[in-house]
């Protein structure tokens, strides 16, 4: 079984190992693993160790959407899991070459002026090493330890998947055996009380935002989180590698252990639940849903998506309307200034607009197209040019970055030639059959809903002059509610 | 049936209120004439809300009576969910329409959409005219041969085409106009004009209405047996 692929070490790229024992796809131990609740805690230690390492933290801390919309951010993460552990090697293959060139784009110094790079080698290896090793320590302290077949075939999915990013996966010790004293070495050396990890630990879950389905509900939100934040804080610290706690100044709670363990073993019993009732796609899905998108999906989903659609519409029936506005307070239809800047150009959620947060942008967009080459570039390319219209435009006190204020200060500005550019580029790359209109397909593949009833035309398509005139007044503030809104503004 | 409700204006300026609080006083009877019509086992109800018309009001009057029609769809959703009731918004086109209002049209239509004890289909933003010419540009688009078009397959495509035809409207405040109401179901519906005005309409004039109604029907001839949530045949 597992010894097919450890027979051959350091060249896993072959993705199917070597007596047809597929490594992907159903029955692989990952599949298993993936609707499994306890991976979620043992996903987000993974994250933690990941951050904790220094390269790693500072691309996350420059680049990542995070902090601001952490359930987007979590719906990619699975949606690309899913593609690269799954049965296809075509997808997978188009999947990796687009986390290739994403990361490609991921790189800088670190406020150290330490040099990172997300297509480091050493450091994908370790990402994928975190994976795995919160996958056997979350079995461990559940109480059901992996058998050692299982741990070295899951061992081999990990290394295939790295192979299939990297085209090798030499920069993983070839075996499990290997492999343990190559993760306490870099548990040891390596690993430091990053930034990353303070925001992840510390202001992520003391601050997550709501997931868009529970937006009209700021208050219970708030509640829930108020108890929820600060104990996945506690449960995850507990369960981080001793060494690295002492190293890193981690405080270490008393019964904080017990009620890590509690945990583990408490979501371990959710598997007891009727099959189907958790999979891991659904709810992160569900979690990502635009409450007025009409992803056709739901229709399908079944039973258990429109029961979640009834107690959310009721839910949000329920929920206390928020004060009567003032009627002089005017046009309650604009965002503004400093509205627009925290919920749709600071992307990273820093207090900052700066390259990385338009980038996010383009990522986001490029990533719901399924854009290949050369129109990803041309998309980036487009943001880029906003981005220096921006900083020409915008900072005042030459940090290289645009505060809110200096934003504030000259909003009539934002609309210059370059925006439009992008707003060009964003047509060209969603009409996908390069017919100059946005039908309902191409509509659909951007913003995740069918067309708005006042938006369509008499012959159901978006035509260029309009789609740009409504980017601008979404991009200006102009118009508060737009399908824009999910895609960028979102949580 | 279905009633348009009418008179709330003057019910206010009858009692030198602000027509804002004869809308206001409308909720009430809204809310009894619908336990009055399930209990009598009515399984169609009609409420004629808001005209494409009605935007030409003062834009004060307007933006009131959105915020109000909010208040009381989050206020009376749990009830009658409860009920057992499937409500519908009939209309509800016009981009004018606040979203939040419109989101919470959407979410009352999902959260009772599987209840099969009463039909409420509320006409908001509707004008029996604009459903009509609507049908007929589904109707073309669909590309139907002109002489395969007769009264059944036009009428599959207008909004919930599932609707019966009305069999008793009640207009209240003595008006006796039709004002552009569901005009393709009410062809040969009864009409009823009692003079009280929608605010002080209640329960009792409900049902004297229906007993009229049925002395009527005694005259004019059976009642239609459609069943709720089945397509017309």
């Amino acid at each position: 079984m597992t010894e097919t692929a450890r027979n051959e070490p350091g060249s896993t790229g072959d993705t199917s190992g070597a007596g047809g024992d597929r490594l992907f796809g159903p029955g692989s131990r990952f599949e298993a693993f993936f609707n499994d609740p306890r991976w979620a805690l043992a996903v987000v230690r993974a994250t933690v160790l990941e951050a904790a390492h220094p390269q790693v933290g500072a691309a996350l801390v420059d680049n990542s959407v995070f902090v601001a919309h952490p359930w987007r951010r979590l719906r990619n993460t699975v949606v690309s899991l899913q593609r690269m552990f799954g049965a296809d090697d075509e997808v997978r293959r188009r999947e990796a070459a687009r986390l290739n060139r994403l990361h490609a784009r991921l790189r800088g110094t670190d406020t150290r002026e330490r040099p990172y790079d997300a297509m480091d080698p050493a450091v994908r290896a370790w990402v994928v090493a975190t994976l795995f090793e919160s996958s056997v320590t979350m079995c461990r302290l559940s109480g059901q330890p992996l058998e050692q077949t299982d741990m070295e075939r899951l061992y081999a999915e990990f290394r295939a998947y790295l192979a299939a990013l990297d085209g090798d996966a030499r920069q993983l010790p070839a075996t499990v055996r290997e492999f343990w004293p190559y993760y306490d070495r870099v548990v040891e050396e390596e690993l430091e009380n990053t930034e990353a990890m303070r925001v992840i630990l510390y202001r992520l879950f003391d601050h997550l935002p709501a997931p868009p389905l529970l937006q009209g509900l700021p208050t219970l939100w708030a509640a829930g989180r108020a108890l929820a934040g600060p104990l996945l804080g506690v449960v995850t610290v507990a369960s981080l590698p001793e060494p690295f706690r002492r190293r890193a100044g981690l405080p270490e709670l008393p019964g904080a252990q017990a009620l890590m363990q509690g945990a583990y073993l408490g979501v371990g019993l959710a598997r007891f639940l009727p099959s189907g009732w958790l999979r891991t796609e659904v709810l992160t899905e569900l979690l990502a849903l635009s409450p007025d998108g009409d992803d056709p999906r739901a229709r399908t989903i079944g039973a258990l998506r429109d029961r979640m659609k009834r107690a959310g519409a009721l839910v949000r029936l329920l929920a206390p309307l928020p004060p009567e506005p003032d009627p002089d307070a005017g046009d309650t239809a604009r965002r503004s200034a400093e509205e627009l800047f925290a919920a749709v150009l600071d992307q990273t959620g820093d207090g900052y607009l700066d390259w990385p947060d338009l980038a996010a942008m383009a990522r986001e967009i490029a990533g719901r197209l399924d854009l290949d080459e050369p129109e990803e570039t041309r998309l980036y390319d487009a943001f880029a040019g906003w981005w220096r219209e921006l900083q020409a435009a915008l900072d005042t006190d030459g940090d290289g970055r645009v505060s809110g204020p200096e934003y504030a200060a000259a909003v009539p500005s934002l609309a210059g030639p370059a925006l439009i550019r992008v707003a060009e580029v964003l047509f060209d790359v969603t009409d996908a059959d390069g017919d100059q209109r946005i039908d309902a397909a191409e509509y659909r593949a951007l913003f995740r809903r069918g067309f708005r009833r006042d938006r369509a035309g008499s012959d159901d398509t978006y035509a260029r002059g309009a789609f740009v005139r409504d980017f601008l007044a979404f991009m200006a503030g102009r118009e508060r509610s737009s399908p824009y809104d999910p895609l960028l503004a979102d949580a | 049936m279905a009633c348009v409700m009418d008179g709330n204006g003057r019910w206010a300026a009858r009692r030198s209120l602000p027509r804002t609080s004869g809308h206001r006083a409308a909720e009430t009877t809204v809310i009894d004439v619908i336990e009055a019509a399930r209990t009598a086992g009515v399984e169609w109800l009609s409420l004629y809300a808001f005209s494409t018309e009605n935007w030409r009001r003062p834009s004060t009057e307007v933006d009131f009576l959105m915020r109000l029609v909010r208040r009381v769809v989050r206020k009376h959703a749990a009830l009658l969910h409860a009920r057992g009731i499937r409500c519908r918004f009939l209309g509800v086109a016009d981009p004018r329409i606040p979203p939040a209002l419109a989101r919470d049209f959407a979410d009352l239509m999902t959260l009772t959409g599987e209840n099969r004890g009463m039909t409420l289909t509320v006409a908001f933003d509707h004008g029996g005219r604009r459903d009509i010419v609507a049908a007929a540009r589904s109707l073309i688009r669909s590309g139907v041969p002109a002489e395969a078009v007769d009264e059944r397959s036009f009428a599959a495509h207008l909004p919930f085409p599932d609707t019966p035809d009305v069999d008793l409207v009640i207009r209240t405040s003595g008006e006796q106009r039709i004002s552009n109401f569901m005009l393709w179901q009410v062809a040969y519906a009864e009409w009823l004009f009692p003079p009280v005005l929608w605010p002080d309409f209640r329960a009792t004039h409900f049902l004297e209405c229906l007993h009229t109604y049925r002395q009527r029907d005694r005259r004019f001839g059976g009642v239609t047996p459609y069943t709720n949530g089945e397509r017309r045949p």
